[in-house]
C-alpha cells in the first residue's frame, strides 16, 4: 500500500516539478531561519544552568527613585547590604556573598598580563557551588587572599591545571606587588553565563580599608550581591523581607529628607539567578552588567519572526497544493470508491506533506552549516550544529519538521480528502470552487501582510540606527586615540610626565586628560546648590547634576565651543580643585563648566545668565566642599549613545579623577602615532600593558549591537519576502496555466498580450494591495512603540514613509514575479491551447 | 441484491430544485446483468450512483442484501461499497502514475489483504481479462480497449459480487466496445451481478432486462429471453 502511495505521490513530484521545487525550498528557508533562531535562543535560555544549586541563588539589585532627579538603577548594590539582610532575613537566606572586580596586571617572567580580579567574600562558595578541579571548597576559599583559578587561567600562565601551590605576582593590588599563592582551580565558567570570573580572592579589608564607598558604604552601589536561599524560600519571600527591613531597620528610616517611607524612594529588587542573563536589563540602569546582557525582547522577537517565516512557507505549500488538488481529484475519487475512508486519504496526503517537510529539513541542515559561521559573526555568538552528538536537537528538528508537515498538509488534506467521488468521477467539473479562490487569495494576503509588515519594521531599525549612528554628536571624534588605562598610573607626578612625554611626539597635537572620554559611561551624580540672587530661593534644595572631570585643553580637543563665557583655563589659575587638606573646615573655590541641560535644570533662563553665578557642591575623592563659579556654558551634546539622551552635566577640573588621555594627532601615518605612544608607555609603565582605543570606533561601538539586530532583521525579512514571492509566483504560474483556454479564447476574440498579462497581474496585485491594509497599522503600532525607547528617534512620519515604500516594493516585486510568468503563457499560440482541450 | 422503494434524489441550488429520480422502484436480483437506458439527463448516472452509494437519496429506500441503507453515514456506506461493488467508468478512470498491475492492487489497498495474496490475486484476474503481458505498462502506453479492460479487472478483483458499469464502450470503437460486452457477459455468467448504463441499444441487448428511465421515471422494463 505504502509503495502505491510513494509512487503516486513520487508522480506528482516529477510531474510538478516547479511546484515541487517552490514547497521544498520555501519549507527549507522557513525550517533554516527557524534552527538558526532556536540554536540562538537556546544557547540564550541556557545561560547561568550549569552551577548547581544555581536555582536557589539570587541577585540584590537596586535602585533609587528620588523627586526630581533622573531614576538611579543598577544591579549592583551597597557594600553593607549583604551582611544586614543575612541576618535580618536568616529564615530566607542561609548564605550571601559580594563580588568586586578590578582591573589588575599579572607579571610571569617578563610578561605582563590584563587581568580582571574578582574579590569576593569567603562565603562565596556557599552561594555559588562552582565545581573545584584542585582544591574544595572547604579548604582553597577560607583566609584573605587565598586564590583560585580556572582551568583556563592555569593553562595560560603554566601550561597545567595541578598548579595548588604556586604563585602568580599581580601587580598593584596594593600599592606595592603582591605574590598570589595560589589554593584551588575551579572549572572554567561556561560561555553562557553572566558571571565573568577567572581569578578569585578573598577579600582582604585592609586593602579596601582607603575605599570605603565600596564594601563600607549604605549609598554608593559598587558590588554584586548573591544570596542562596534556604530551601523552600523564594525570591518574592526575600524580596519581600528586604522591602519589610528597608522600612523598619534600614538607615533610612526617619532620614527627612526623604519624603514617605524608604521602599518609595529606594527599590532593592531580587533576581533569580538563572533569569539574570535576559532581564538584568531591565533593572541594570546605564551601567550594564558584568559582562555584555541578553536582551529578552531580542529574543521574542527572533522567536516571532521564525515562526513567521514558517508560516509564510507553509501557506506557500497549502496553497499551492491546494491549487493543483483538482489534478489529483480523480485520484482520490478512485481511491474512495475502491473503499479508502477519508481518513486513510487524509492520512496519505499528510504523509506526503511531512515526507515533503522532511526532504526541506535536509537541505534546510546543509544551508544551516553553511552559513552558520556568517550568523555566529552576526550574533557575536560561537554556535554550533553537531546533530549526532545533540540528540536533543536532532529529536526537536525531526520533531518540528513532523509539525511544519502536519501544519501544512492539514489544510490540503483535508480538503482533498473531502472530495466526493460521484462529482468528480461523473461529471468533468473541476473541484475548484469560489470558496477556494478566496481562501487561496486570503491567504496570501496573510503572507504579504507578514512580509511587508517584516519589510517595514526591518527599514524602521535600519533607518534609526543610521540616523542615530549619523547624528551630529556635538564634537569631534576624528584623529583621536584614547589611552584607557590610565587608573593603573599611581601618582599624580608620573601621569604628568606620561602627558607631557606624549605630547612631545611630533604628530601629536595634544594630549588631554579626563574621567571618561565619550561612549564611556559613568553614573557619577552630586547635588548642586544655586547660591545667592533671586534665583537662590528657588533652588534651596540640591539639584543632581552629573559630572565629567575634564582636563585643561579638553573641550578644545573636541572641538565643543562654549556657547556662553569660556572653558576652562590654565592661565586663570582658579579653575581647577585643589583638595582642601583633611582638619581644615573651610570651603574651597573653583570653577565649573555647565551644559545647556544643566543651567535649565538649575532653574538659570539662558546660558549668559548662568555666567558668574556660583553653585555649592561637594568634589569627588574627598576633595572637600567648594563653591564653584560658573565660568562657560558649552552645547549639549551626546557623550553616551543617542538612545540614552543627554543628561545635565557638570564639569570640572580634578587631576585625582583622571582615567583617560585623548590623544589628538594630525598626521597619516596612524601606525607611526600608536608605535611611539606604545613606547612612552613602556618607557613609564614597563608592568602594565597599554589599552588604547580610538575616540571613533569607541563612538560607533556603542551602536554595535543595533547594527547587528538591524542586519539580521533584514536578513531574516528578506527570506520572508524570496519566500512569499516564490508562493506567489507558484500561484500565478497555476493561474496562468488553469486559465490557458480562457486566455486562448480572449485572444482569439483580439486581446493582447498586454492585455493578458494585465489581466493576471492585477489579480495578483489586489491581495497584495489588501496586504498593506493590514500591514501598515500593525507595523505602526510596533516600531513606534519601539522607537519610544530611544530619546531621540525618528518620528511617526517615518514609519509612514517606510510603509509606503514597503507596499510598493512588494507590489513590484509581485508584478514582476506574476507579469514574467504572465508573459510566457500570454505569448502562446491560442490554437494549441483550444485544441487540446 | 437490492430493492429501491419510493426512491427520489432532488438537487437544490439557490432557487431551483431539479428532480433527478422521482419516486423509483427497483428490484434487482442477485445474478441479473440489467440494463439501463434512456436520454441524457433521464436520471441514469443518478441512479447508478445512488445503487453504488457514491450519493444518498432524497427520500425512500434503498436495501442492499436486506439492509436498508438510505441513511447511512458515508463511512459505514463506504465499507459495504468497498466488500460488494465493484465500478467500471465510460473514462477508465485509471491513475496516471501507476501501472497497470498497481492500478488493479488499488481495489485491494483497502481490504487488510496481504500483499503476497493480493499480488496473486491481481495476477489471476489479469490473465483472466487478458492484459498480464501489460502489467508493467502504464495507462497511457495502452489503448482505450486496453485501460477499459484494466479497469474491468480492478472492479473484479475483489471478488464483488455486483459491476455498476457506467457507459462502459461510450469511449470505445465498436470492435474493443464487443470485447468488453462478452467479457462483463461471461463474469455475469460466473454468478456476478452486474448493472449497466448505455446508450447502445445493442450492447443493452447484453442485458437480460432493460429499465427504460425517463425524466426520473422507470418507464418501461422489458425483459428480455433468455439467450
Amino acid at each position: 500500500m505504502y509503495r502505491n502511495y510513494l509512487r503516486t505521490a513520487l508522480g506528482h513530484v516529477f510531474k510538478n516539478r516547479l511546484f515541487t521545487a517552490i514547497n521544498v525550498f520555501g519549507l527549507a528557508i522557513g525550517l533554516m531561519s527557524c534552527i538558526l533562531i532556536m540554536l540562538f535562543v537556546r544557547e540564550e535560555l541556557s545561560y547561568d544552568t550549569f552551577v548547581p544549586g544555581g536555582e536557589q541563588v539570587v541577585r540584590l539589585h537596586s535602585a533609587y527613585y528620588q523627586p526630581g532627579r533622573p531614576p538611579f538603577e543598577t544591579v549592583r548594590s551597597a557594600g553593607r547590604m549583604k551582611d544586614a539582610i543575612v541576618t535580618y532575613a536568616s529564615a530566607e537566606v542561609e548564605a550571601g556573598v559580594r563580588l568586586f572586580f578590578n582591573g589588575t596586571t599579572i607579571i610571569r617572567d617578563a610578561d605582563a598580563f590584563t587581568e580582571t580580579m574578582t574579590f569576593a567574600d569567603v562565603s562565596f562558595f556557599d552561594v555559588l557551588a562552582l565545581p573545584f578541579v584542585h582544591g574544595s571548597a572547604e579548604t582553597s576559599f577560607r583566609n584573605n587572599n587565598d586564590f583560585v583559578i580556572t582551568e583556563e587561567i592555569a593553562l595560560k600562565y603554566f601550561g597545567r591545571t595541578d598548579v595548588v601551590g604556586e604563585t602568580l605576582i599581580s601587580c598593584c593590588l596594593g600599592p606595592e606587588s603582591t605574590a598570589l599563592k595560589i589554593t584551588g582551580v575551579i572549572k572554567d565558567i561556561p560561555e553562557a553565563s553572566h558571571l565573568n570570573i577567572d581569578m578569585l580572592i578573598v577579600m582582604d579589608p585592609a586593602i579596601f580599608a582607603p575605599f570605603p564607598n565600596i564594601l563600607d558604604t549604605w549609598t554608593s552601589m559598587n558590588v554584586y550581591t548573591y544570596f542562596k536561599l534556604r530551601e523552600g524560600a523564594t525570591a518574592e519571600q526575600l524580596q519581600e523581607r528586604v522591602i519589610t527591613w528597608l522600612d523598619t531597620e534600614s538607615i533610612f528610616v526617619g532620614d527627612e529628607r526623604i519624603p514617605g517611607k524608604p521602599s518609595e524612594f529606594s527599590k532593592p529588587r531580587i533576581m533569580e539567578f538563572e533569569d539574570i542573563h535576559l532581564s538584568a536589563r531591565e533593572h541594570a540602569g546605564s551601567i550594564g552588567d558584568m559582562g555584555p546582557m541578553g536582551d529578552q525582547r531580542l529574543v521574542t522577537t527572533f522567536i516571532a519572526v521564525a515562526i513567521l517565516i514558517l508560516v509564510i512557507a507553509s501557506i506557500n505549500f497549502m496553497n499551492l497544493s491546494t491549487a493543483k488538488a483538482a489534478n489529483r481529484a480523480r485520484e482520490v475519487a478512485l481511491r474512495k470508491v475502491m473503499g479508502a475512508t477519508r481518513t486513510q486519504v487524509a492520512l496519505q496526503f499528510l504523509s506526503e506533506a511531512v515526507a515533503i517537510a522532511f526532504t526541506a529539513l535536509v537541505f534546510a541542515i546543509v544551508s544551516v552549516e553553511l552559513v552558520l559561521p556568517i550568523y555566529n559573526a552576526a550574533i557575536g555568538k560561537q554556535l554550533e550544529l553537531n546533530l549526532l552528538s545533540d540528540l536533543p536537537l536532532l529529536a526537536t528538528l525531526m520533531g518540528g519538521a513532523v509539525l511544519t508537515g502536519l501544519i501544512s498538509g492539514s489544510y490540503p488534506a483535508l480538503y482533498l480528502s473531502r472530495f466526493l467521488p460521484a462529482r468528480i468521477l461523473g461529471s468533468n467539473k473541476s473541484s475548484d470552487g469560489a470558496g477556494q479562490v478566496s481562501f487561496r487569495s486570503a491567504l496570501v494576503v496573510f503572507q504579504f501582510a507578514i512580509s511587508i509588515g517584516l519589510v517595514i519594521c526591518t527599514a524602521v531599525v535600519y533607518g534609526q540606527t543610521v540616523y542615530a549612528r549619523t547624528m551630529d554628536l556635538g564634537y569631534n571624534t576624528q584623529g583621536k586615540l584614547a589611552l584607557t588605562n590610565l587608573g593603573t598610573v599611581q601618582t599624580p607626578e608620573k601621569l604628568e610626565a606620561i602627558r607631557s612625554a606624549l605630547s612631545k611626539i611630533s604628530s601629536v597635537s595634544s594630549v588631554t586628560l579626563s574621567s571618561e572620554v565619550p561612549s564611556q559611561d559613568n553614573q557619577n551624580n552630586t547635588g548642586f546648590r544655586l547660591l545667592g540672587g533671586e534665583d537662590a530661593e528657588a533652588n534651596a534644595d540640591n539639584t543632581n547634576l552629573n559630572i565629567y572631570t575634564t582636563g585643561f585643553g579638553f573641550f578644545e580637543a573636541y572641538g565643543i565651543k562654549p556657547i556662553a563665557g569660556r572653558t576652562f583655563d590654565k592661565t586663570f589659575g582658579a579653575d581647577q580643585i585643589i583638595p582642601i587638606p583633611e582638619g581644615e573646615d573651610r570651603i574651597g573655590s573653583a570653577s565649573v563648566v555647565l551644559n545647556e541641560s544643566a543651567v535649565s535644570m538649575l532653574g538659570i533662563g539662558s546660558p549668559d545668565q548662568a555666567i558668574g553665578k556660583v553653585v555649592r557642591g561637594n568634589a569627588f575623592s574627598g576633595a572637600g566642599t567648594f563653591d564653584f563659579t560658573i565660568v562657560g556654558v558649552v552645547p549639549d551634546v551626546y557623550f553616551r549613545s543617542v538612545k540614552f539622551g543627554v543628561r545635565a552635566s557638570v564639569y570640572w577640573v580634578l587631576p585625582s579623577r583622571y582615567r583617560v588621555a585623548t590623544i589628538s594627532f594630525e598626521t597619516n601615518d596612524v601606525a607611526g602615532v600608536i608605535s611611539d605612544v606604545e613606547r612612552v608607555w613602556k618607557e613609564h609603565m614597563p608592568l602594565t600593558p597599554i589599552a588604547h582605543q580610538f575616540v571613533s570606533d569607541m563612538v560607533a561601538a556603542q551602536y554595535d549591537q543595533e547594527n547587528r539586530q538591524a542586519e539580521l532583521f533584514a536578513a531574516f525579512s528578506a527570506l520572508a519576502v524570496l519566500v512569499a514571492c516564490l508562493g506567489l509566483f507558484g500561484l500565478a504560474s497555476f493561474s496562468a496555466e488553469q486559465r490557458t483556454k480562457e486566455i486562448g479564447i480572449r485572444k482569439v476574440l483580439g486581446a493582447t498580450i498586454r492585455d493578458i498579462v494585465q489581466l493576471l497581474v492585477w489579480q495578483f496585485s489586489r491581495p497584495v494591495l489588501v496586504a498593506n491594509i493590514i500591514a501598515w497599522p500593525v507595523a505602526w503600532y510596533f516600531m513606534s512603540d519601539w522607537l519610544e525607547g530611544f530619546r531621540y528617534s525618528l518620528g511617526d512620519s517615518y514609519i509612514l514613509m517606510v510603509a509606503v515604500a514597503a507596499g510598493t516594493i512588494a507590489l513590484l516585486i509581485a508584478w514582476i514575479t506574476v507579469a514574467g510568468r504572465a508573459y510566457s503563457v500570454a505569448q502562446t499560440n491560442p490554437i494549441s491551447a483550444l485544441r487540446y482541450e | 441484491m437490492l430493492k429501491l422503494h419510493n426512491l427520489s434524489k432532488f438537487y437544490r441550488t439557490d432557487e431551483v430544485e431539479t428532480v433527478a429520480l422521482d419516486n423509483v422502484n427497483i428490484e434487482i436480483e442477485s445474478g441479473e446483468f440489467v440494463a439501463i437506458m434512456g436520454p441524457s439527463g433521464c436520471g441514469k448516472s443518478t441512479l447508478l450512483n445512488i445503487v453504488g452509494m457514491l450519493d444518498s437519496p432524497s427520500d425512500g429506500d434503498y436495501i442492499f442484501m436486506g439492509e436498508n441503507v438510505a441513511g447511512y453515514p458515508e463511512s459505514k456506506l463506504s465499507n459495504i461499497r468497498k466488500q460488494n461493488i465493484g465500478f467500471i467508468f465510460q473514462s477508465f478512470n485509471l491513475i496516471d502514475e501507476l501501472t497497470v498491475e498497481e492500478n488493479i492492487e488499488l481495489a485491494l489497498l483497502y481490504h487488510n489483504i496481504p500483499a503476497a495474496v493480493r499480488r496473486e490475486r491481481v495476477a489471476k484476474v489479469m490473465d483472466k481479462v487478458g492484459i498480464a503481458h501489460r502489467a508493467k505498462h502504464m495507462p497511457s502506453q495502452l489503448s482505450g480497449g486496453q485501460q477499459q479492460r484494466v479497469a474491468v479487472a480492478r472492479a473484479v478483483v475483489g471478488d464483488q459480487a455486483m459491476i455498476l458499469a457506467d457507459e462502459p464502450t461510450g469511449n470505445l470503437d465498436s470492435a474493443h466496445g464487443q470485447e468488453v460486452m462478452e467479457m462483463l457477459q461471461s463474469l455475469n455468467a460466473e454468478g456476478t451481478t452486474i448493472v449497466m448504463v448505455t446508450h447502445s441499444p445493442a450492447h443493452a441487448d447484453y442485458a437480460r432486462r432493460t429499465i427504460n428511465l425517463f425524466d426520473g421515471h422507470v418507464v418501461t422494463e422489458n425483459l428480455r429471453a433468455a439467450v
